[in-house]
């Protein structure tokens, strides 16, 4: 019982871990740097962040470069990977339509076509117009919409096949309330069709299990045409919330 | 030389009983029955028998609306024949192996005169037809043709049956004509008296080879008609069965049948039905229609398998069947050579996509998935165009419209189907928060020459709670104000 006891007892939860080995590292490294009593917070962040042998474990907005740039720089420096994922599912969350949320993934949607992979629009709320999409500089060759008035579980259903499907680069949907069992199943076809799911939706739950939720604030009228607060409420990986500001309507043509 | 005519025939015309001519009023009865020898015998003599059958109004069709036509035919004559060929404007069946079935040409005539008349009725031409049967081939299209609707049994007769046929039957150029006439020569007969070098020489071998292949003494390689694939196979269950699902083993082992049979004849199918049976009920289909022709049995399997996950059944299923209602050839799919190659740009093929949307066309039904294009037009409603992803040459078809110019303003995203009529109240708009324009106007007159004449300022507006809408005043009218998109 002893010889079983001791090892558990041993260990400790993650996050100190993580600690207890930064500070190893800094104690390596650190020695003829710099005395430590002396040090303030922002060169020691300096220093961690330099070190790519560094597992920052509880933050890791704007680290790494894993992900797919989204366009936006203040954007990426709040995600981690600094940018989109490459696949899974992703939900953006808007109090209602047409507050920027396509804006915020017109570069990506540009990549996209550029990889000769397809859109998938499944049952959009208002007709897609094309013109606009010319005028974001997206081929609408790339561009399939199911039609608007699909039944809420073919939606997901179509939803569901198109992640699993290889050449669709991104699936956009419409849903508000999906329950988490759902979720996990698109987030699992998303896994295995090597696809990005985009989800969006009028009202945030807690505890929804995709690895990306994002949101779109109101902003008040006095603040300008162009510029949105974007929160990143969860990332897999980031540890707070974070917001920043962004200008959405820099990639369309500007009104002036 | 002595003439073959006559001498033989003639003396058996008076044996009435004996003489088989078709009913047809014009028919000028040349030729004639086996003499009261044996029809055992008379086999031996000549193996075959030829019936012919010529439609000279095909003349004025185009070439391949005559094979359309013929081919159509030659399915119908199917029914009294094994061996049908092809020849200019004309059929010819072998009928003597199916001459003792049906007891006699007459019968034979009989069953198909009527349907083949239907069938050139329903193609738009006259019902008429000639027809002749003879031991050879050319023999029996000459007859045929003479408009001599005659029988010749022997081919002993056959010699003299042809000699009173007109020169003009044969077909040959004008020059060559003209040198028949100036010879003297009327009927094949005349011919028939002349030498057979000196023929050669004339009229070339092309000529010599027909009547030889007429009396026989040449080989007559046809055409023959090869009947279109057809794959129909049925089950009955052994027992009613009330949940669709339950006949998927079934139906696998069905399109196991299938794909073996679609790969003997290197074929792939492009469109099967499903038909359930129900007891005193009228059968349940189920329509699968393939992107892409395919012979894979787990792709068949897997649209089956969505076909049935919402389908309901109103009746317990008693028979299960699958016909093929449409082939294709066979196209195999090849892979580049240099795959590995870093530089190669990643071959997405289109495979992968086609699958997912024949699966959402066999859950969703009809053409779920549509395709955007822009069009030249000034009119916002009409400058973006859905079409059905699945119309053939969709994609040519978005290739050219792609470069549209498209108007250089900013343009929403969403476009709603209906513009939405907005509110004023205290000399403020409303949607559902009051709206503020942000840039405008931009004009938009046009469809003056229809009945919608559009005449519309459009603003760039900001809802109170964040939306950015695109909305129009009218210009005629009471002037009212309606939000028609979203900056999304």
């Amino acid at each position: 019982m002893n010889m079983h006891r001791t090892p558990s007892q041993g260990l400790k939860p993650t996050a100190d871990k993580a600690y207890s080995d930064a500070a190893r590292i800094g104690n390596d490294t650190g020695a003829d740097v710099a005395p430590t009593d002396n040090v303030t917070a922002e060169p020691i962040d300096r220093l961690l962040y330099r070190n790519p042998n560094l597992w920052r474990g509880c933050d890791l907005a704007g680290q790494g470069n894993h992900g797919r740039s989204t366009g936006f720089p203040q954007l990426d420096a709040i995600l981690p990977g600094q940018g989109w994922p490459s696949k899974g599912l992703m939900e953006i969350i808007t109090p209602h339509w047409g507050m920027g949320e396509l804006q915020l993934l017109v570069p990506l949607m540009r990549s996209v076509v550029e990889q000769g992979q397809w859109i998938l629009w499944i049952s959009p709320p208002y007709l897609l117009y094309a013109p606009a999409l010319v005028q974001a500089g997206i081929n609408t060759e790339q561009v399939l919409v199911v039609k608007l008035d699909t039944s809420c579980k073919d939606a997901l259903w179509s939803m569901e096949k198109a992640l699993q499907t290889e050449n669709c680069g991104l699936v956009l949907a419409w849903q508000n309330w999906l329950p988490s069992k759902v979720l996990r199943r698109l987030q699992l076809a998303a896994d295995t069709g090597n696809t990005l799911g985009v989800l969006f939706k009028h009202h945030d739950s807690e505890h929804s299990p995709s690895p990306i939720r994002l949101k779109i604030k109101d902003s008040p009228v006095s603040q300008g045409f162009n510029e949105a607060d974007i929160t990143v409420i969860k990332a897999r990986g980031n540890f707070r919330p974070l917001t920043t500001r962004l200008k959405l309507y820099q990639h369309a043509r500007q009104p002036a | 030389m002595e003439d073959p005519d006559s001498s033989k025939q003639l003396p058996l015309l008076a044996h009435s009983a004996r003489i088989v001519a078709l009913p047809r009023p014009v028919a000028r009865v040349a030729a004639v029955v086996p003499e009261s020898a044996a029809p055992v015998t008379t086999l031996k003599a000549s193996p075959s028998l030829w019936y012919a059958l010529v439609f000279p109004q095909l003349a004025e069709q185009t070439p391949s609306r005559q094979q359309q036509i013929l081919e159509q035919l030659a399915g119908l004559a199917q029914a009294v024949s094994a061996t049908i060929s092809f020849h200019p404007h004309a059929l010819v069946c072998e009928v003597r192996s199916s001459l003792n079935y049906f007891g006699g040409i007459e019968v034979i005539h009989d069953r198909i005169k009527s349907t083949l008349s239907e069938q050139l009725i329903a193609c738009g031409l006259s019902g008429d037809f000639l027809y002749s049967a003879s031991p050879t081939v050319s023999g029996s299209l000459l007859l045929a043709r003479s408009g001599q609707n005659c029988l010749v049994y022997r081919h002993e007769n056959l010699r003299s049956a042809l000699g009173q046929l007109p020169t003009s039957v044969l077909e040959l150029n004008k020059e060559q004509n003209r040198r028949l006439y100036n010879m003297g020569i009327r009927y094949l007969r005349d011919i028939w008296r002349l030498p057979g070098d000196g023929l050669r020489k004339r009229f070339g071998s092309d000529f010599v080879n027909l009547l030889h292949k007429a009396l026989g003494s040449a080989p007559e390689p046809t055409r023959n008609y090869l009947p279109p694939p057809a794959f129909l196979t049925s089950y009955d269950l052994p027992y009613e069965v009330e949940l669709v699902e339950r006949i998927l083993p079934v139906a696998d082992e069905m399109l196991a049948q299938l794909c073996d049979f679609l790969r003997r004849r290197d074929l792939s199918a492009s469109h099967l039905v499903f038909s359930l049976s129900h007891e005193k009920r009228s059968s349940t289909k189920i329509a699968i229609g393939l992107r892409q022709p395919s012979r894979s049995r787990e792709h068949l399997s897997m649209l089956l398998e969505t076909h049935i996950a919402n389908l309901s059944v109103p009746a317990p299923i008693v028979a299960v069947s699958l016909e093929v209602k449409k082939f294709d050839a066979f196209m195999s799919h090849s892979d580049h050579l240099l795959l590995d190659n870093g530089a190669v740009k990643p071959g997405y093929t289109d495979r992968h996509l086609d699958t997912f949307i024949e699966q959402l066309q066999a859950r969703l039904g009809g053409n779920p998935v549509k395709s955007i294009a822009t069009v030249a037009e000034h009119c916002p409603e009409y400058a973006c165009e859905q079409r059905d992803y699945n119309e053939s040459g969709t994609r040519g078809g978005i290739r050219r419209t792609a470069d549209n110019p498209v108007a250089s303003n900013p343009r929403p995203l969403w476009l709603l189907s209906e513009p939405v009529q907005l509110v004023v109240r205290n000399g403020k708009l409303y949607h559902r928060k009051p709206i503020t324009l942000v840039n405008g106007p931009e004009r938009i007159e046009t469809r003056w020459w229809s009945d919608g004449d559009i005449r519309r300022d459009y603003y760039v507006a900001r809802e109170d709670n964040g939306s950015r809408l695109w909305i129009f005043r009218e210009k005629t009218g009471a002037q009212h104000w309606y939000l028609h998109g979203f900056f999304a």
